[in-house]
């Protein structure tokens, strides 16, 4: 029942090697913490010849303070980074997302980079092999149809992974090591609002550890919406950040994730800057955030509900933040 | 002999209460916690070959052509088996039965059975299935309900023109008089989304095929093993004597496994073929795609009732989407409307059932058997009426309490009903009085609470087989080494009946525990029994072993008599030793007179059975058989939620159920059971829910079929009532199913006084509650436009 | 393609050729025949197969075996010692935190990690910790109880 391909396995004890070796061998794919990409494999969706599997690289499994933030191994599991005390006192949106992220036991083989990286999701994708012949597949994989918008020429699996809003509104960036050297980026520049190609990590590219910036100006917090209370992927998750300037709003930012193939800031904000959080604020901030929404029929969970709940949770993060800060 | 020169205890009785009413551990339960319990997939068969089945990708087609010339041609594949293997239908109920292991001529849903292969590793097999060649052709499919019932919709079934499996019409009582005198008549439509058992343990069999001697052995994740047995000799045209089936360990089944699936049948020929063994695990996709489950069902309630809130009448129109096969289906769509009756004192009933094929997987059987909709409905809308009547909710249904002995008016019999004290507790537990109607919202959280009764039989007084075998029958036998053997063919599927059984006997005989041991499940050794389906065996089988020891001690009394020279009348019986009466030291111990009792007889083996009196089979009218029973278990359950009212999302914060289950057998067990189905119909009322599109399953996995994690699952207290019922095995009924189908109602209850808003369609998702808030709130502004239009 | 796995599981050091693309479940199930690690779903959504590696529990369905090289793993099988069973097992076994028993193994595992990194959860901990493993039976009710049971028991000397 679990017979995966034949694949080779290859353990590199550096990020270098496992760049180098992922260019030597065509059709490899990195490996983390396993939880999305093995269930993948086994359902068919990833046929890879070679794995390379990053858990035996120290240098991506350790997270490193400097005076203006914290260096994060893309290695890290979820479930060290939700209790870093770091983390938790001056990064708690982040702290708050990776908690949230599946259930307990996943976030100990989970990594930071593997929620960053994870495969967007479908209800007409993550399905058996059986399943997928039956629709004769869809454009994401095998077909030429998206089955979320019949017409459409672009995939629109969602992209779920509950820690980059949190790391958007913390204004992070990612550090890839290719061929040619690292490179850093922003971490929103890491997407692409495409459910087929939604990282713009080229095919050398490595992420390998997240920069997060120390800002004690700001608070910030993430939650999801979800039917249980534990394992369920986001329907719709926000985080938010806020920086208080005496009794007005010095900046917000809002990041959101699940309702459209890539996690995204949302837009529109700084109107609201020096300003009050009052009613009229917050109704900005529904609107903004309902207006960046394209939460498509990717689960099973009615997409309308989802656009509807996530200006919700946006404005009540916001409130809560406003209120604590 | 047994330890002659070991030193004898001198005793009176066993120092520890091992018998009826002990909150004993399971007698299964050291395997189960540690590893060493054995399930299916964990038999050890070095060499079986591996079995995969191919599956229909069509909802509806006619099978032209199934060509396996390839498959089987590969090296490695040892056996490719289609539906011409199988030309024998089977199906649970014997004047029902047209489902073909695989597919003969037609396929009826995405999933259904085509052709399967046995083959040396998991990657042959896995190609040989892609190598098999269809030829179909399409035909109209349906995955409503309503659609299937159009005029001129394609058939599923010959003789079935209108795609109607059962129709069921029946009227106890005059219920237009009922209605006529009916101070409030209310009628209201309901709705419930089709749900799976999810059983823990993914499908799975193991078949040995003695080619030598023609001979085939089937282990099984079954619940009953005695339906395997009889429709695998169907199926494969065999001797029933040339068929041993063996239930090892089996994870859950709740309804699930209560009938022969088509895997076991399909392992089964595969052996056959292959004339070898054959191993097949099904995924956990598969495992949906077999079903059985509770069916999409839409009913019509009407009800008519008193100022006071005395019942007059009751309506039921029910039309359930039964899937591609009938399976149990003629059976739910009876409970449906037979489970009316039972809980409330209703002077009339009338019940018009629909079970309808679709192209989807067949339901069936699940935990609360054809009443948890209909009770749904019904407490719904009793609650609904109670309110505009200024009733309170347990008012109302005190008004309307049975008192038993008593015949319902379909003849079911009612002889214990512990149902007044269920509510009193819950009630006074759930601190109804002071906080009903004044739960305060907090913010954006809703609070409210809700309440509701319901009840479930003590098994199936009439079997599903006329064979004219009593119902149960359980084995003892005593031996050489002094040791008590149960040997019972009661499905043990974690319900813990082995342990229940062995409780009983250590009563009766007054024994040690240790000194018991249970054999549960092979047909070469355990007597046949119906199997773990509508709460049976506690009652039954705990009959048959309760008698069984009775016959024992009998023979051991006897024993005891001669060993001590007494007449047997004059034998103090302490289990453990015996006495002669008057005089405790003088006294013989177990293994002396086991010892005794074998002498010039050798093992002994002694029988008990149980069958369910004709009187208790059901009234004679049309009808009246179904939902017979010896006793219904009772429930009265109080819900307490909060209620996001921006999110729509339902939090249940706590539980209070209250089950008359007669007597508890164990009472750790019993609170396990009412957990466990309070529990589940929290999962139906909240989460849980099959989807289908163009009748393929869209959750066919753990991910989207959300069965509640541990961290939204409420405490649930339980207390338990005894009625002493007068047949039931000291006085025992049972505790399983009955508190499962209450839950929705009060869920909805709950929500209600939260939100304002009653939800009468499950489950009661924060997609639904949105909504609904939604529509109120649209509703309430239009209202307020109105008023302010000058 | 098969290449020396050195590990230890439940206690004892072993070094097997074990295929790369073999999960952690298979091989313990299939090659070591430790059948007490269960698989209820096709990938990481029930717990069932929940085993120890290095103290913390992980969805041994989700993982490569050699993925845990190096690791001490614990399955329940490993639980008991001859003292008799561990606490865990006993509070599962008395206090009916098992009915059917298939999400038992996973389950008590996922316990045991809690326990070793928090000795006296209370439960909401303990309900944030079994997140990740479903069970069909109990409602979870006895689970906690027999958490909370086995948490006030002494430790095995």
């Amino acid at each position: 029942m679990n017979a995966l391909p034949d694949f080779r396995l290859f353990r590199p004890a550096s990020a270098g090697e496992a760049v180098r070796l992922n260019t030597a061998h065509a059709s490899s794919r990195f490996i983390a913490g396993g939880t999305d990409l093995l269930p993948n494999i086994r359902r068919g969706l990833f046929n890879p010849a070679v794995l390379i599997d990053l858990g035996g690289i120290p240098e991506m499994a350790t997270i490193t303070e400097s005076a203006d933030g914290l260096r994060i191994g893309a290695g890290v599991t979820l479930a060290k980074l939700a209790v870093d005390p770091r983390v938790v006192a001056r990064l708690p949106a982040l702290a708050q997302a990776a908690l949230a992220v599946a259930g307990p036991t996943h976030r100990q083989s989970a990594t930071l980079g593997g929620n960053l990286c994870l495969d967007t999701r479908c209800r007409y994708y993550n399905q058996s092999e059986f399943w997928r012949d039956s629709i004769h597949h869809c454009l994401k994989l095998d077909g030429d149809t998206c089955r979320v918008a019949v017409k459409s020429k672009r995939c629109y699996a969602a992209f779920s992974g509950d820690v980059a809003p949190a790391l958007i509104v913390l204004g992070a960036e990612v550090e890839v090591l290719g061929e040619k050297g690292a490179r850093r980026l922003a971490i929103a520049d890491l997407y692409a609002d495409d459910g087929m190609a939604w990282l713009t990590l080229k095919p050398d590219e490595l992420l390998v550890a997240v920069h997060v910036p120390f800002d004690d100006a700001w608070t910030s917090a993430y939650e999801k919406m979800r039917i249980r209370g534990s394992i369920d992927f986001p329907l719709a998750g926000v985080s938010v950040a806020l920086r208080r300037d005496g009794a007005n709003i010095g900046g917000l930012r809002i990041a959101c994730t699940g309702v459209a193939s890539r996690p995204f800031a949302v837009d529109g904000l700084d109107v609201i800057a020096g300003k009050l959080f009052d009613a009229a604020a917050q109704t900005i901030v529904a609107e903004c955030v309902d207006l960046a929404n394209r939460s498509m029929k990717t689960t099973l969970v009615d997409a309308l509900f989802r656009r509807n709940v996530t200006p919700v949770l946006a404005r009540r993060l916001a409130q809560r933040l406003w209120n604590g800060a | 002999m047994n330890a002659p020169d070991r030193e004898l205890q001198r005793m009176r009785v066993p120092d520890e209460h091992r018998g009826v009413g002990a909150r004993l551990p399971f007698v299964d339960g050291v395997e189960k916690v540690t590893g060493t319990a054995r399930y299916t997939a964990d038999l050890p068969a070095a060499n079986a070959l591996v079995g995969m089945i191919l599956r229909s990708p069509y909802a509806h087609a006619e099978l032209l052509e199934v060509d396996v010339t390839e498959a089987l041609s590969l090296p490695g594949v040892r056996a490719v088996v289609t539906g011409d293997e199988c030309d024998m239908p089977y199906g649970v109920i014997p004047i029902a039965q047209n489902e073909f292991p695989l597919a003969r001529g037609k396929v009826r849903y995405i999933g259904d059975p085509i052709a399967a292969v046995a083959a040396v590793d998991e990657a042959t097999a896995k190609l040989a299935i892609s190598r098999i060649r269809l030829k179909v052709r399409e035909l109209p499919a349906y995955f409503k309900a309503a659609d299937a019932r159009q005029p001129g919709a394609v058939a599923l079934h010959d003789k079935k023109p209108d795609n109607i499996e059962r129709e069921v019409h029946n009227e106890f009582g005059d219920t237009a008089a009922g209605f006529a005198a009916a101070d409030l008549v209310r009628e209201e439509t309901y709705e419930s989304a089709e749900v799976h058992h999810a059983m823990m343990e993914p499908n799975a069999a193991l078949a040995a095929w003695d080619a030598e001697r023609g001979h085939l052995t089937l282990w099984s994740v079954t619940q009953v093993p005695y339906y395997v047995h009889l429709t695998l000799a169907r199926c494969l045209k065999m001797e029933a004597a040339h068929i041993r089936v063996v239930k090892p360990f089996s994870g859950g089944g709740f309804g699930h496994r209560t009938e022969c699936l088509n895997f076991e049948v399909i392992c089964a020929l595969l052996a056959r073929a292959a004339r070898g063994t054959v191993r097949l695990l099904q995924t956990r996709e598969e495992s949906f795609l077999a079903h059985r489950g509770r069916p999409e069902s839409h009913m019509r309630l009407k009800i008519g009732m008193k100022c006071d809130g005395r019942l007059t009448a009751c309506q039921l129109e029910m039309i359930q989407r039964g899937g591609a096969y009938g399976g149990y289906g003629l059976v739910t769509i009876l409970y449906a409307g037979a489970l009316l009756n039972g809980l409330y004192d209703i002077p009339a009933i009338k019940y018009d059932g629909y079970r309808v094929y679709t192209n989807t997987p067949a339901c069936g059987a699940m935990r609360g058997h054809g009443t948890v909709n209909t009770r749904f409905a019904f407490e719904s809308l009793l609650d609904t009426m109670a309110a505009e009547l200024g009733l309170d909710p347990f008012a109302v249904r005190r008004r309307n309490l049975l008192t038993a002995p008593t015949d319902t008016i379909n003849g079911l019999k009612i002889m214990s009903y512990g149902l007044p004290e269920c509510l009193d507790w819950v009630e006074q537990a759930s601190g109804w009085k002071q906080r009903k109607g004044k739960m305060r919202k907090v913010g954006d959280v809703g609070k409210g609470l809700g309440m509701s009764c319901s009840h479930f039989v003590s098994g199936s007084a009439k079997p599903v087989h006329w064979s004219g075998e009593p119902h149960a029958v359980i084995i003892l036998k005593l031996d050489f080494d002094a040791s008590v053997t149960i040997l019972t063919g009661a499905a043990d599927i974690g319900q813990g009946s082995s342990t229940i059984i062995t409780q009983i006997v250590a009563e009766v005989l007054g024994i040690d525990f240790h000194r018991i041991r249970i054999v549960a499940n092979d047909s070469a050794i355990t007597p046949k029994d119906n199997g773990s389906y509508s709460s049976r065996v506690s009652y039954m089988v705990g009959n048959a072993a309760a008698e069984a020891a009775e016959n024992l001690k009998r023979l051991l009394v006897g024993a005891a008599a001669r060993k001590l020279g007494v007449p047997e009348t004059e034998v103090d019986w302490f289990g453990e030793a015996a006495a002669v009466l008057g005089d405790p030291d003088k006294q013989v111990s177990f293994a002396q007179i086991a010892e005794e009792a074998l002498v010039g007889t050798g093992t002994l083996a002694v029988k008990g059975t149980f069958t369910c009196p004709p009187e208790f089979q059901g009234g004679k009218q049309r009808g009246g058989a179904v939902g017979s029973t010896m006793g219904f278990s009772y429930t009265a359950q109080a819900v307490e939620v909060s209620v996001d009212l921006e999110l729509g999302k339902v939090t249940v914060d706590k539980v209070w159920t209250a089950i008359d289950c007669g007597f508890a057998l164990n009472p750790m067990s019993v609170e396990g059971q009412v957990q466990g189905a309070v529990w589940m119909g929290l999962g139906q009322a909240m989460s849980e829910e099959t989807v289908y599109e163009n009748g393929r399953h869209l959750c066919p996995n753990m991910l989207d079929y959300r069965v509640p994690t541990i961290v939204e699952s409420p405490d649930i207290e339980v207390h338990i009532v005894e009625s002493i019922d007068p047949n039931g095995p000291f006085g025992a009924k049972e505790a399983s199913e009955g508190s499962l189908s209450g839950f929705m109602s009060a869920l909805a209850a709950a929500v209600e006084e939260a939100t304002g808003q009653r939800l009468r369609m499950l489950p009661i998702t924060p997609v639904r509650v949105f909504a609904a808030l939604q529509e109120a709130a649209a509703a309430a502004a239009m209202a307020n436009a109105e008023e302010n239009r000058p | 393609m098969k290449s020396l796995l050195c590990l230890t599981v439940n206690g004892r050091q072993r070094e097997d050729a074990v295929a790369e693309n073999m999960l952690l479940i298979d091989y313990l199930r299939e090659q070591l025949g430790l059948t007490g690690t269960k698989q209820g779903c096709d990938g990481g959504e029930c717990g069932a197969c929940t085993v120890l590696v290095d103290d913390k529990p992980r969805l041994a369905c989700c993982t490569l075996a050699h993925g845990v090289a190096g690791c001490r793993i614990e399955t329940i099988e490993g639980c008991a010692s001859t003292d008799g069973l561990s606490r865990l097992q006993r509070a599962f076994h008395e206090h009916l935190g098992t009915q059917c028993g298939f999400c038992t193994p996973g389950m008590i595992m996922a316990a045991e990690g809690l326990l070793r990194a928090n000795p006296h959860p209370d439960q909401a901990e303990i309900r944030a910790a079994l997140g990740g493993n479903l069970c069909r039976c109990t409602g979870y009710v006895k689970i906690i109880e027999s958490v909370e049971a086995a948490a006030s028991m002494p430790e095995a000397a």
